[in-house]
């Protein structure tokens, strides 16, 4: 994902399934980080009244995370470092959800535990590591890179648990772990830190065999600096520190089986087991139970405890004194936590989460003690949520993209989602449905119609499909000529439950083909890659839930063969185009090769010939993207290594020949297509609920919305002129470039073809773009000059109408409603955008894999905001602040030539909405900036060197040049520089703040859009006779007869843009510096363009009526 | 036609009923079956700690090769571990024969019979975590288990099957070649790996490229087996291998325990099957 992408997450109904495998509370006690099987952790916010709610999910692992643990100092930097059964290891800022360093290493790590020693140390610290290899490896918290291992000298073997022990007494850190075997080792920490960094080795001090299998976790007593405490699966042990032996030993009872224990006081411990039960004890020390202790735990003397004749000189006995439990016990395995904060709030806490997602605290008093009777009390649970919960709770957010539509099918219930395909070329989104419908929308005006708030407009008027023809619930979709223009565009491929796969026309509607296969639930529809032919077409290859492949030959409406013999689920299919062979490798590493022509098994193989034959046809290949790969690979991944499931022989890394997996291939085009909207449809694995991802190209809107003034200006005396055509004709080849690049279809179009639109509508200009009744002329126009050529739409076409509606709903989405009820008003009859229905799930991208999406109820998280709940889509409390500050430094000279233009008016609404644009993206971009680069702007505060330094800095950041020049350009011009200046001093400020991305771009949004509103609304809103002024204009617009008034608005484009050229024209005399811009501008006219959006107080902002009006132009 | 057996109640009854069963009574048997097989597999491996206490038996294994007889070897395979290695080598030249044995005090651990045995305890704790007494409410649930075991057991057969792939220097910076009484000569590298079910013994013998030789210097990459003319730099000097000796010999427990993984991995998948079939309900309702 690039970082001008910005998403939006539309959930369903249902949660997400989330099963947790790892949970941690960080030191603040503020988040709880939950690691699931599905590959993603959860941020729950917990309130200092010891509530949970779900804040956002991060993906980014492509299998089940293992571990979850501190990475830095918290209290520093809130970093956590998640691992995940594949070797992926992450560290993500807990605070702002993004992921802050990766790395896939040969290593599968079960326990992290996070050391640094300030004194000794450089750097940020290591990640002491065990897991499925020997011994404990080090690797650095920062770089994420293997520093090196504590080796053992006997009995090396993979590692189950350690524990970091800070001796106040030795003045010394050691580690302790217990190996899978029962070997209990001791390495020093502080004093071989030295050794460490030199790469020598470090041996254990010590070691001694336990006598236990299934180590779970090792504790040490940090209040007595004695005890030692030992937790099995099947018994618990306590040590002497001093010299490791035994002192106590408790079994289980009842088949329980131990998971996990702590050390919560001074000899009183705390267990838990695998099905959800704590119990907390007090070890009894027999000698001092005698002494002063004796009288404490009088009640306590009656109780019968196990006295071993060992002759140890201490002997204890364990009493219980509390017992927690779940309500439904018996279910599944837990992952239990135990977090003792030193600071406020000073809570005990004992958390749980479960398979089932479901995370239990409770909170434990700070002096347990039994009942009176010495019988065990019970702890009651304290708090207790799910992701579901969120879900339940925060209804409004909770809508899938077409719940709108299924609910006009039948009244009662929405039907559930279960699988959905985006046709990015028609903007039409497809979603398969629980009860076999199939409904086909306009994924732009779905989105609309779930997000804001209903306006009848737009309630009414988004048309759907639905296709009914499967009787079972739809598994899988494909669009074929979304893969390859060769194909019919009207041809979509359906399958279901019932293994029949339908072939529909969807322009008709009509059922053009059913296959039946016969062979269970369709598990995805794949299309043979466009070298591999068969009869002269490509074919469609399904692959079915009872492990078979069928090959579908679509123009012969047949099946040409059906191969049933693997055993185990098929994860790959490659095509030898040659010999016409069709080879599918499975699960288990073996690999079946099909000979097409004939429908015979050809060869079956396993092992290491296997895995020659798939790496041997590399190029014709065709991965099948399982439908039940984890969110991360089967959104945002291009190309995951997937780890062989080979160990390293030794500690030093061994590049492990990994298979690289291309991910599906709509994933591809929404990546390479620079569109600026569209939709992505995720699943879960191991679960039919998906939900969608709305994707915001910035970068991209800004482009496609800028070139349009860029047409008024140069091509007033040449308005159709070779100039435009030949720009409009580079980009698009430009862009056909990468298009073909991304092996994205992209049709037998020529550059021409596909320019003709685009200059059209740069042509149309944007005075057009919203005047409804003018946008309908120009789809009319367009569709009919497209039906005359007779081709096929052409995919890559810029609807400028498309494009400002995305704008509009993409600031919707940003604008913090309900802060200011004045301003809401005034961006809904200005901007003339819609108010969200409630607030929206904002996804913020770290790097291409690992992105974060909010949760319903995401805004209720901060404690502080509920307080005063004025503002429905306000990301946090600081925006107000940033806000403001940004305000202040605006420049007040810019406020006053705004003053102007008081006249809600079209053109000035696109161009205020292209100004806002190019704001946000700059401000993404300059947050999002790389730090190094960072630190030079910031000691540099000249703008020519951030301006240098930028361009210095790669082509991402490159594309923000354009903005700083444009910036440069208006140097000489009076006050335009260094209010932006301090503008950019400010964001990069507030980067080294750690104010996240989506808090500043609603900080700047909503300051400026203040700044624009005030000064647009502060005579119309409260001046009578002016605004009447104003009717009085739009009544005028109105009586307009409309063929008069198009081609007025074509004069008026003309008579626009002279004055632009000529500095003599009135208007440009209201201010100097502009018209010295606009000296500049005639050199670069590119920028010019960008200055002008940039600074909205031109008079080029004037609006047509100004000039119409006989008394300001003529 | 086929699409209009939109099931009746009945029908749905009957499907409910039997996906019941399967959850309950089904599941439990296959993991029990299960459970039993992979017990048997780590029984092979004789995991320290689990039943009988003291030494684990010594086995001998007398590896050759069927084409020469330059090098012969016996090793000793004391569960996880190279107890004793007792390697003769003629050499090619001169028809002098070397002998080279392990040094008394040391063990050598066959990593991938370490980490193969640990997968396959793993796996058991994994079934056993489950027992009778354990109800699963929803497909997903035996799946999820099912893909745990399975990984386990793939990363265990894998181990086995695929031996990692060393470069020459990771060979001779390996400890093995530390292990020997009298000294290994320095023209000489000793490798042990695991392969399928045979233990394999490399030996090569190299020979240092003059600094001025006109052959043009590539180092090797890793590989499981390396070719004589394999090239690679240790310490300041320039070596290539000029001859590879690889004997084996049949491990035939490791046999038996490939096969109870192939075995167990099918069952698993078999059972996963079984739930896939109804798994347009177990999403919805739990049982």
């Amino acid at each position: 994902m690039r970082t001008s992408l910005q998403a939006v997450a539309l959930w369903g109904q249902k949660a997400p399934p989330h099963s947790i495998t790892a949970i941690m509370i960080t030191d603040d006690q503020r988040t709880i980080v939950t690691g699931s099987q599905e590959g993603q952790l959860c941020l729950w916010n917990l309130s200092h009244e010891l509530k949970i709610s779900a804040k956002e999910l991060l993906f980014g692992h492509s299998a089940s995370v293992t571990c979850l643990a501190r990475a830095r100092d918290f209290s520093k930097q809130p970093y956590v470092v998640s691992a995940a059964e594949n070797g992926e290891m992450c560290v993500w800022n807990v605070t702002s959800g993004q992921c802050v360093k990766k790395a896939t290493l040969p290593y599968r790590h079960t326990a992290i535990c996070y050391y640094h020693c300030s004194f000794r140390m450089t750097g940020e610290g290591w990640l002491l590591c065990c897991g499925e290899y020997q011994d404990v490896l080090i690797i650095d918290a920062k770089t994420l890179a293997v520093v090196h291992s504590f080796r053992s000298s006997q009995f090396p073997d993979w590692i189950n648990c350690m524990c970091i022990v800070h001796s106040m007494r030795i003045q010394e850190d050691s580690l302790l772990v217990v190996s899978v075997a029962g070997e209990l080792k001791v390495w020093d920490l502080s004093s071989s830190i030295n050794s460490i960094q030199e790469k020598q080795d470090v041996y254990e001090k010590e070691s001694k065999f336990l006598e236990s299998l299934n180590c779970q976790t090792i504790r040490f007593c940090s209040y007595t600096e004695r005890l030692l405490l030992v937790v099995f699966s099947k018994c618990w042990k306590v040590y002497d520190y001093c010299n490791f032996s035994l002192l106590l030993t408790e079994v289980s009872r009842n088949g329980q089986f131990f998971a996990g224990g702590e050390v919560i006081a001074a000899h009183r411990i705390l267990i838990w087991t695998e099905d959800g039960h704590s119990y907390i004890y007090q070890l009894l020390n027999r000698w001092a139970q005698m002494g002063a202790a004796y009288k404490t735990f009088s009640g306590l003397s009656k109780s019968i405890y196990p006295f071993d004749g060992r002759g140890l000189k201490e002997t204890v006995y364990p009493h219980l004194l509390c017992c927690t439990s779940v309500q439904e016990n018996k279910s599944c395995p837990f992952v239990m936590g135990y977090m003792n904060e030193r600071k406020e709030p000073f809570y005990k806490v004992l958390f749980s989460g479960e398979v089932s997602g479901r995370i239990t605290l409770w909170h434990i008093p700070d002096v347990p003690v039994s009942k009176f009777d010495g019988s065990p009390r019970e702890i009651p649970i304290t708090t207790t949520w799910t992701l579901q919960d969120n879900f339940d709770k925060h209804d409004t957010m909770s809508h899938s993209i077409i719940d709108y539509f299924s609910g006009f099918k039948d009244g009662a219930g929405t039907a559930l989602v279960t699988s959905s395909e985006y046709i990015p070329s028609l903007d039409k989104l497809i979603c398969g449905c629980e009860d076999g419908t199939i409904i086909i929308t306009q994924a732009l005006n779905a989105a609309k119609a779930r997000l804001l708030e209903g306006s009848s407009l737009v309630k009414d008027s988004p048309p759907y499909k639905v296709l009914k023809g499967h009787y079972q619930s739809v598994t899988s979709l494909l669009y074929p000529h979304g893969l390859s223009s060769k194909l019919d565009q009207s041809w979509m491929l359906s399958g279901d439950l019932d293994s029949c796969v339908i072939l529909w026309d969807i322009f008709t509607e009509e059922i053009l083909h059913k296959f039946f296969l016969e062979a269970g639930p369709v598990t995805s529809l794949l299309m043979s890659p466009e070298k591999f032919k068969l009869m002269g077409d490509q074919i469609i290859c399904c692959v079915c839930s009872d492990h078979s492949v069928a090959l579908l030959h679509l123009e012969g409406k047949s099946c040409l063969l059906h191969a049933r013999k693997h055993l185990f689920p098929v994860k790959m299919i490659k095509w030898h185009p040659v010999e016409n062979f069709l080879i599918v490798g499975c699960a288990d590493d073996s690999v079946y090769i099909w000979e097409i022509e004939t429908g015979t098994l050809e060869r079956h193989e396993t092992g290491e010939r296997a895995q020659i034959i798939l790496n041997c046809c590399d190029d014709s290949q065709l991965v099948k993207a399982e439908s039940v790969l984890p969110v991360a690979s089967e959104t945002l991944k291009h190309k995951s290594i997937e780890q062989r499931s080979s160990c390293p022989y030794q500690l030093g890394p061994i590049p492990c020949p990994g298979l690289q997996v291309e991910s599906s291939r709509k994933v591809a085009d929404a990546k390479f297509f620079p569109r600026p909207f569209s939709v992505l449809p995720v699943k879960i694995k191991w679960s039919n609920i998906g939900f969608h991802i709305l994707l915001f190209d910035l970068e991209n809107l800004v482009e496609l919305l800028l070139p349009t003034p860029l047409s008024d200006i140069d091509s007033s005396s040449s308005f159709y002129g070779g100039e435009v055509l030949r720009r409009a004709r580079s980009t698009v080849e430009k862009k056909t470039l990468t298009l073909r690049k991304s092996k994205t279809a992209c049709g037998p179009l020529s550059a021409e073809a596909q320019a003709k639109p685009l200059t059209e509508s740069l042509a149309q200009g944007d005075n057009a773009i919203k005047f409804l009744e003018e946008n309908d002329v120009i789809k009319r126009q367009k569709k009919m000059k497209i039906s005359k050529k007779i081709q096929p739409k052409p995919s890559r076409k810029v609807d400028a109408s498309l494009t400002i509606d995305t704008a509009k709903l993409f600031l919707s989405c940003l604008l913090p409603w309900g802060v200011d009820k004045d301003l809401d008003y005034l961006c809904i009859k200005h901007l003339n955008i819609l108010k969200l229905q409630g607030p929206v799930s904002l996804g913020l991208a770290s790097n291409e894999v690992y992105f974060s999406l909010m949760l319903p109820g995401w805004d209720l998280c901060n404690t502080e905001m509920i307080k005063d709940c004025s503002g429905v889509n306000l990301f946090s409390r600081k925006v107000l602040d940033l806000s403001n500050k940004y305000t202040a430094t605006l420049p007040n000279q810019v406020g006053v030539p705004r003053g102007l233009d008081k006249n809600c008016d079209f053109l000035q609404e696109s161009n205020t909405i292209v100004y806002l644009l190019s704001r946000l993206f700059l401000v993404n971009k300059l947050v999002n900036m790389p730090l190094e680069l960072a630190c030079r702007v910031g000691s540099s505060f000249r703008m020519e060197c951030v301006h240098n330094k930028v361009r210095s800095a790669g082509n991402d950041i490159l594309n923000m040049s354009s903005f700083y020049s444009c910036s440069r350009n208006g140097k000489n011009a009076s006050n335009v520089p260094e209010a932006d200046l301090s503008l950019l001093k400010l964001i990069s400020c507030w980067r080294d703040q750690s104010v996240q991305v989506t808090e500043a771009i609603q900080a700047v949004l909503l300051a400026e859009v203040q700044h624009h509103m005030k000064s647009l609304g502060k005579i119309p809103v409260n001046s009578q006779p002016v605004s009447g002024a104003e009717n009085g204009n739009c009544e005028m617009k109105q009586m307009l007869p409309r063929l008069e008034w198009t081609e007025e608005l074509e004069l008026q484009c003309i008579r626009n843009t002279l004055p632009l050229q000529t500095p003599v024209s009135p208007v440009k005399h209201d201010s100097n510096s502009n018209s010295a811009n606009f000296q500049d501008a005639k050199d670069m006219p590119d920028r010019c363009a960008l200055e002008e959006s940039e600074s909205p107080g031109e008079p080029r902002h004037h609006s047509w009526i100004a000039k119409v009006c006989p008394c300001k132009v003529c | 036609m086929a699409t209009i057996m939109a099931a009746t109640a009945a029908e749905r009854a009957v499907l409910e009923e039997e996906f019941r069963w399967l959850l309950h009574d089904e599941v439990h048997a296959v993991l029990r079956q299960l459970q039993d097989i992979l017990k048997e597999a780590s029984l092979r491996f004789t995991l320290p700690g689990s039943g009988a206490e003291g030494p684990t038996k010594q086995e001998n294994f007398i590896l050759g090769s069927c084409g020469t007889d330059q090098v012969k070897g016996v090793l000793t395979l004391q569960g996880d571990a190279l107890s004793q290695a007792d390697v003769n080598l003629k050499m090619p030249r001169n028809n002098q024969l070397l002998h080279f044995a392990f040094r008394e005090d040391k063990q050598w651990k066959l990593q991938q019979i370490q980490d193969a045995r640990n997968h396959v305890s793993q796996a058991i704790y994994l079934l056993t975590s489950r027992d009778e007494s354990y109800q699963f409410k929803t497909g997903a649930e035996v799946l999820k288990l099912m893909d745990a075991v399975m990984l386990q057991l793939t990363r265990a057969r894998n181990r086995l099957t695929t031996p990692a792939t060393l470069t020459l220097p990771e060979i001779a910076a390996s400890g093995l070649t530390r292990m020997f009484a009298p000294a290994l000569p320095s023209d000489l590298l000793v490798n042990v790996y695991i392969n399928l079910n045979k233990l394999c013994l490399t030996v090569y013998q190299l020979h240092a490229l003059q600094p001025n030789s006109t052959k043009n210097f590539r180092p090797a990459g890793g590989a499981v087996l390396h070719s004589p003319g394999a090239m690679f730099e240790w310490g300041s000097q320039r070596l290539e291998v000029s001859h590879v000796h690889k004997v084996e010999c049949v491990v035939p427990w490791l046999n038996d325990a490939l096969v109870y993984f192939t075995v167990s991995l099918q069952l698993c998948q078999q059972l996963k099957d079984k739930v896939s079939v109804f798994s347009s309900y177990w999403s919805y309702r739990p049982f």
